[in-house]
C-alpha cells in the first residue's frame, strides 16, 4: 500500500453567506482506515463533506484523493447523503435507487440491462433488503432507507466512502447491521469517511476521529487524540470569540456596519 | 381567421353525437380519407390540447416532484414579456408578414424561451444572493413586474389591450394548422429531451446532492427544464394562454400520483387522463353551444374538467382516495363484527 | 388633453380613479408588510387568483337583475370575489394538510384552477352582456378609469377598517411574527390572531384587484414592504414607509396610464392601470434595494471601499510605526513598500495628515503621537489574534494573513474577550512583544 492518504485537505475555507462555517481546516487521511467526524450542530460536519465533494464552492483550500484531484478520482468515490435530504414521497422503487449507484461508471445514456439488474439484486442482498426490491420507497422505515442508502454505495465499488450520519433516527438493530457491513468494508481495505452525532459510540466504531468545531480541534487516531481536553475544546466555548470575530469581518468586507 | 367553416362536421351536434361525427372521422382518418386541411376546428382543438396535455405530461411530473411548480408559474408570466422582446429583436425578419402568426414562428419561440428562462433565473437568483432578498419575495416581486413591463410593452406596441388578455386566456377557437405544427413540434422535442435525459432528471430529481457527487449536470438539469417549461408554454399561448397552461403542469402529476406509486406510470397517466378530459371538454363545449346557444371559453372549460377530475380522485382513487379509505375501513369493521 | 398634477385630484373623471388608487394601494401595503415578514408572498398570489371566479360570478349573477352603473355593484363583486378568494384558501389548507400536497403544487393548483373557472364563468356573458364583461375584464389587469366618487367612500372606508384592525391587533402581531412560542405562552391566542391576519389578507387582495389586477395583485402585496424593510427596522416603521410607497405607486400609475397615452399622441389607447402601479412600486423597490442607508447595494459598496481604504491607512501606520525611522519616510517609500500607486499613496498620506495621525516636515512623513498609539492598537489586535490563533491549534506560521485582515475588524469589546482568555498575554507566537493597551511597552 503506498503512502498517498486517501484523503488530504489543505487550508479550506468555507463561507455560507454570512457565516463562517469552516475555517483553515487541515488534515490527512491514511488510507484503510474508518474515520468519524464529530462536532456540535452547526460546526460544519455537513458542510465539510460538501466542500470535500466540490457540492459547496469554498473561500479556499486544496483537496486530493488518492493524490488526485476530484474530478479524476470520481469513480473511487462514493457518497452517501443525509437520509432528510431527500423526499422520500418520490415514486420509485427500492431496486431502483438502488441502480442509480451504477450511474456513475455508465453515465447518463448507457443502457441499463439484466446484468446491471443482478448487480443491484445483489448489492440490496448485501443489506438484507433483497424481500423490497419492488417496494415503494414511502414504505420503508428509517433504518430500511438507510440500507438502501448504502447499498447503492455498495454498488458504486468505491475505495473511499463519505456518509453523512448513517445512523441518525436508525434502531439499534440497524445500526449493527449497518456496523458489521462497514468493518466488512474497512477488511477489504477501504477508507470510511463518516459524520457521526453519538459521542457514547465513537470509540467503539472508528480507528481515526476528527474534532470540528468551526475550525479543526483534533485529528488523529481515537486512542490518541479522544481526550477530555479535546472534547472539551470541541464543545466548549474557546473557539466562541473566532466565531464572533469572522463573523464581524464577513460583515465589514460586504459593507454591513 | 376563426376556422370554423359553415360545413364544419361539428356545426349542430350534441354531446352524444360529437363523439359519433368523430369517430367516423377518425375512421376516415386512418383509412387515408381525411386530408390534414379538412380537420374542423373542433378537431384542431383536440390535437392541440392532446399535444399540450403530452409535453405537460413528462414536464408537470418532473415540476411537481422538484417542487418548481412556482418557478413554472413564473416562467409563465416572463413569457409575455420573453414573446414581446424576441418580436421586437427578429422584427427585422419578418418584414412582409402578419402580426399574429409571425409571433409564433419557431425562431420567435426559441429565442423568447431562452430569454424568459434567463430573465427570470438570473433577476431571481440576483435578488436572493446579492441583493440578500427572501427567496418567496424575489420569485413574487420578479415575475409581476416582468409581467407588468411585458403587458404595457404589447399594450403600447400594438396599440391594443386585447392581445393582452388574450396572453393569459388564449384564443382556443382561432386556432389553426400553424398552431397545431408547433404544438407538434414541441411535443417531439419534449420527447427527444426526455428520452435521452431522463435518467439524468430523475436522479438530479430524486437526490440532488447523490448526482452531483456522480458527476451529473445537477445545475444543467434544472435550466433545461426551464428552458422546456418556458417553450411548453409559449406553444400554450395560443391554445390556453399563459396562465391556465400552469393547470396543464400541476394537475395531471397531482392525479396520476393518486393512482400509482411508479414514476413512469405516472408520467403515461399524466397524459392520458387529461387528454381524455380535453377531448371531454371540447365535446361538452361544443354541446353548450349547439343546446343551450351559449359559447363558452373551451380553455376555461377544459382547466375546470381537470379540477374536477383531481377532486373526484382526491375522494374516489382505487388506494389512496378519501372515501375508498373509509369504505374499506367500514368493511374491515363489519368483517371483524361478524366473526 | 393634458392635465396637471391637480386635476387628478379635483377633475370629476380624475379624481375617482386617483383618490380611490391611492386608498387601495394603501391598503395593500400595510397588509404586505405582513405577508412579506411571514414569507408568505406567494400565498398572496394564489388567493389573488383565487378571487377572479367570484368576480366573474357576482358580475354574471348581477347581470341579470341590475344595470351597469349601480351603486351597490362594487361592494357586491368585492364580496363575491372574498368568498371566492377564502374558499380558494380553505382548499389550499384542506390540500395542504389533509392530502399532504406539496406546498407549491396547492398553491399552484388552486391558482389556475379558479382562474379557469373565472375564465370559464365569464366567457358565459362575454357575448350577451359586453358591457358587463368589460367590466370583469377590468379587474384582469386593474382598470380604474370608469369608477365614480362613489368608490372613493367605499375604498375609503375599507382602508379605515384595514387601518383599524392593524392598530388593534399590532401587539399581538408582532410578538406572533417574531417569536411564536414566546407570544403563545404568554397568553396571546395566535389561533384567532392568525385567522383575522388571514382574513385581512383576503380583504386587502380583495380590495387591492380593482386598480392592481387579479394577476399582478401579489407584486404590490410584496413590494412596498420589501422597500420599507431595506429602509428600517421596527414593525411601525415598515407600515408608515409601506403606505407611503404604496400611495405613491397608486398615484403614478394612474398618472401614467392617463399621460402616457397623451404623450404617445394615441389618446384612444387605455393603458390598464395594474402594471402601472406595479411598475412604480418595483421601481422604487429597486432604488431602496441599491441605496437604502444600511442595507442598500450601492450604499454597502461604498462602505466596503471606505473600510479598504481604512484598512489601507492603518497598515501605512503599522509600516511607520514598525520601520521606526525618526527622520520619517518620503512618499515614494511608502508607495512601494504598500504596493500602492503614487496617487493612491499620496490621498492616503494627505488624510493620515488631516487626521493628526502623521506629521509632515521637508517632504518626509513621521508618526505623531496619536499616530504612533493608533499603530500600537492595530499591532497589539495582529499580535493577539495570532497567539489565539496559535492556542486554537494552528501552526504559527500561517496565522499572518488571518492576522492582517482581523487586525482591522476586532473590536474593543472582542479584545477585551481575547486579553481575558488569554490571561494577558506579554509576546506572540513569533516572540515580539504584545504593545500594551494604555500604550505603555
Amino acid at each position: 500500500m503506498s503512502d498517498t492518504p486517501a484523503l488530504l485537505v489543505k487550508q479550506l475555507t468555507v463561507n455560507y453567506d454570512k457565516v463562517p462555517v469552516l475555517w483553515d481546516i487541515h488534515f490527512s487521511i491514511p488510507a484503510g482506515n474508518t474515520v468519524g467526524v464529530i462536532g456540535p450542530n452547526g460546526a460544519g460536519k455537513s458542510t465539510l463533506l460538501k466542500a470535500i465533494l466540490q457540492m459547496i464552492d469554498p473561500l479556499s483550500g486544496k483537496v486530493e484523493f488518492f493524490g488526485l484531484p476530484f474530478k479524476k478520482a470520481r469513480a473511487r468515490i462514493a457518497y452517501v447523503p443525509q437520509r432528510s435530504s431527500v423526499d422520500w414521497d418520490f415514486p420509485i422503487t427500492t431496486l431502483e435507487v438502488v441502480m442509480m449507484g451504477l450511474y456513475g461508471r455508465l453515465g447518463l445514456f448507457a443502457w441499463c440491462g439484466s446484468k446491471e439488474k443482478k448487480e443491484a439484486l445483489n448489492a440490496l442482498d448485501m443489506v438484507g433488503m433483497s424481500s423490497f426490491a419492488d417496494r415503494q420507497i414511502s414504505q420503508l422505515s428509517g433504518g430500511q432507507q438507510q440500507r438502501v442508502f448504502i447499498a447503492r454505495a455498495l454498488l458504486q465499488d468505491a475505495d473511499l466512502y463519505f456518509m453523512d450520519e448513517p445512523f441518525a433516527g436508525v434502531d439499534m438493530a440497524t445500526e449493527q447491521s449497518i456496523m458489521q457491513l462497514l468493518r466488512d468494508l474497512k477488511a477489504k481495505g477501504k477508507t470510511l469517511f463518516i459524520v457521526h452525532h453519538d459521542l457514547n459510540t465513537v470509540e467503539a466504531y472508528f480507528d481515526w476521529v476528527i474534532m470540528l468545531n468551526t475550525s479543526l480541534v483534533a485529528c488523529g487516531p481515537v486512542k490518541e487524540v479522544w481526550t477530555e481536553l479535546a472534547l472539551s475544546e470541541t464543545y466548549g466555548r474557546g473557539s466562541f470569540v473566532l466565531d464572533e470575530a469572522v463573523k464581524l469581518s464577513l460583515r465589514r468586507t460586504s459593507g454591513f456596519k | 381567421m376563426i376556422a370554423t367553416l359553415a360545413a364544419s362536421p361539428y356545426r349542430d351536434v350534441d354531446f352524444f353525437s360529437f363523439f359519433g361525427v368523430m369517430f367516423q372521422r377518425l375512421f376516415q382518418a386512418i383509412q387515408g380519407n381525411l386530408p390534414l386541411k379538412d380537420l374542423a376546428s373542433d378537431e384542431i382543438q383536440m390535437l392541440v390540447l392532446i399535444g399540450l396535455c403530452f409535453s405537460s405530461a413528462l414536464i408537470g411530473a418532473f415540476l411537481v416532484l422538484k417542487k418548481m411548480t412556482m418557478m413554472a408559474n413564473a416562467l409563465c408570466h416572463t413569457i409575455l414579456l420573453g414573446i414581446v422582446l424576441a418580436f421586437l429583436l427578429l422584427k427585422p425578419l419578418f418584414l412582409e408578414e402578419g402580426l399574429s402568426n409571425s409571433f409564433l414562428s419557431l425562431k420567435i419561440l426559441i429565442v423568447a424561451s431562452f430569454l424568459s428562462g434567463l430573465l427570470t433565473t438570473l433577476l431571481t437568483q440576483l435578488l436572493v444572493h446579492v441583493a440578500k432578498v427572501q427567496e418567496d419575495a424575489s420569485i413574487g416581486l420578479v415575475f409581476t413586474s416582468l409581467f407588468a413591463l411585458g403587458v404595457v410593452l404589447v399594450t403600447l406596441y400594438t396599440k391594443n389591450v386585447h392581445i393582452g388578455t388574450e396572453a393569459i386566456m388564449g384564443n382556443i377557437d382561432a386556432l389553426d394548422k400553424d398552431d397545431l405544427s408547433l404544438v407538434g413540434a414541441v411535443a417531439l422535442m419534449n420527447l427527444v429531451a426526455f428520452f435521452f435525459f431522463f435518467r439524468g432528471f430523475t436522479t438530479s430529481t430524486f437526490d440532488p446532492l447523490f448526482a452531483g457527487s456522480i458527476g451529473l449536470p445537477v445545475s444543467f438539469l434544472n435550466y433545461f427544464i426551464m428552458v422546456l417549461t418556458a417553450a411548453t408554454c409559449i406553444a400554450a399561448f395560443r391554445a390556453v394562454g399563459v396562465l391556465l397552461v400552469l393547470t396543464f403542469f400541476v394537475g395531471p402529476p397531482l392525479m396520476a400520483r393518486l393512482l400509482t406509486d411508479k414514476l413512469r406510470t405516472m408520467i403515461l397517466l399524466s397524459f392520458v387522463l387529461p387528454a381524455i378530459g380535453s377531448i371531454f371538454s371540447v365535446a361538452l363545449s361544443r354541446h353548450i353551444l349547439v343546446v343551450y346557444q351559449t359559447p363558452v371559453s373551451t380553455s376555461g372549460l377544459v382547466v375546470c374538467v381537470f379540477a374536477l377530475m383531481y377532486l373526484l380522485l382526491l375522494l374516489f382513487a382505487p388506494k389512496k382516495g378519501v372515501i375508498t379509505q373509509i369504505l374499506k375501513k367500514k368493511a374491515v369493521f363489519q368483517q371483524g363484527n361478524s366473526r | 388633453m393634458s392635465y396637471s398634477l391637480l386635476d387628478f385630484f379635483t377633475d370629476p373623471v380624475l379624481r375617482a380613479p386617483t383618490l380611490g388608487s391611492i386608498f387601495m394601494c394603501i391598503s395593500s401595503s400595510l397588509v404586505g408588510v405582513i405577508v412579506v415578514i411571514r414569507k408568505r408572498s406567494l400565498l398572496g398570489e394564489a388567493l389573488s387568483h383565487a378571487s377572479y371566479p367570484g368576480i366573474a360570478l357576482g358580475v354574471t349573477l348581477l347581470a341579470a337583475f341590475f344595470t351597469p352603473s349601480s351603486d351597490g355593484f362594487a361592494l357586491a363583486v368585492l364580496g363575491c370575489a372574498f368568498i371566492s378568494s377564502l374558499l380558494g384558501m380553505l382548499l389550499i389548507d384542506l390540500l395542504q394538510k389533509r392530502f399532504r400536497v406539496k406546498d407549491d403544487a396547492a398553491l399552484c393548483f388552486v391558482l389556475s384552477s379558479f382562474f379557469g373557472l373565472g375564465v370559464l364563468i365569464a366567457s358565459r356573458i362575454q357575448t350577451t352582456h359586453a358591457l358587463w364583461y368589460k367590466q370583469v375584464q377590468a379587474f384582469l389587469y386593474g382598470q380604474t378609469a370608469t369608477m365614480r366618487d362613489i368608490h372613493i367612500l367605499i375604498y375609503a372606508a375599507l382602508l379605515v377598517f384595514t387601518c383599524v384592525t392593524l392598530g388593534l391587533l399590532y401587539r399581538e402581531i408582532q410578538i406572533l411574527t417574531f417569536d411564536r412560542s414566546f407570544g403563545q405562552s404568554i397568553g396571546i391566542n395566535s389561533k384567532f390572531v392568525e385567522t383575522a391576519v388571514l382574513l385581512l389578507t383576503v380583504l386587502a387582495i380583495v380590495i387591492g384587484i380593482r386598480s392592481v389586477g387579479v394577476v399582478m395583485m401579489a407584486g404590490m402585496l410584496i413590494a412596498p414592504a420589501l422597500a420599507s424593510r431595506q429602509l428600517t427596522h421596527t414593525l411601525k416603521h415598515m407600515f408608515i414607509v409601506s403606505g407611503v410607497i404604496g400611495a405613491i405607486s397608486g398615484f403614478c400609475g394612474n398618472y401614467f396610464s392617463v399621460m402616457i397615452p397623451f404623450y404617445l399622441k394615441a389618446e384612444k389607447l387605455s393603458l390598464p392601470t395594474g402594471p402601472m402601479i406595479l411598475l412604480t412600486a418595483s421601481f422604487l423597490c429597486l432604488l431602496a434595494l441599491l441605496f437604502a442607508p444600511q442595507r442598500g447595494l450601492i450604499t454597502r459598496m461604498l462602505r466596503v471601499l471606505k473600510f479598504k481604504r481604512n484598512c489601507q491607512l492603518e497598515n501605512i501606520l503599522k509600516a511607520l510605526w514598525k520601520e521606526e525611522k525618526k527622520e520619517g519616510v518620503l512618499l515614494q517609500e511608502v508607495a512601494s513598500s504598500q504596493n500602492l500607486s503614487s496617487f493612491k499613496t499620496w490621498l492616503r498620506m494627505r488624510k493620515l495628515l488631516s487626521k493628526g495621525w502623521l506629521s509632515i516636515e521637508n517632504h518626509r512623513f513621521i508618526l505623531s503621537d496619536k499616530g504612533e498609539k493608533k499603530a500600537r492598537e492595530v499591532v497589539r489586535l495582529h499580535r493577539l489574534w495570532e497567539l489565539y490563533l496559535v492556542h486554537l491549534g494552528h501552526c504559527k506560521d500561517k496565522v499572518h494573513a488571518s492576522a492582517e485582515e482581523m487586525e482591522h475588524v476586532l473590536t474593543p469589546e472582542l479584545e477585551k474577550q481575547l486579553t481575558d482568555f488569554l490571561r494577558n498575554p506579554m509576546h506572540d507566537p513569533h516572540d515580539q512583544p504584545i504593545p500594551h493597551k494604555e500604550g505603555k511597552e
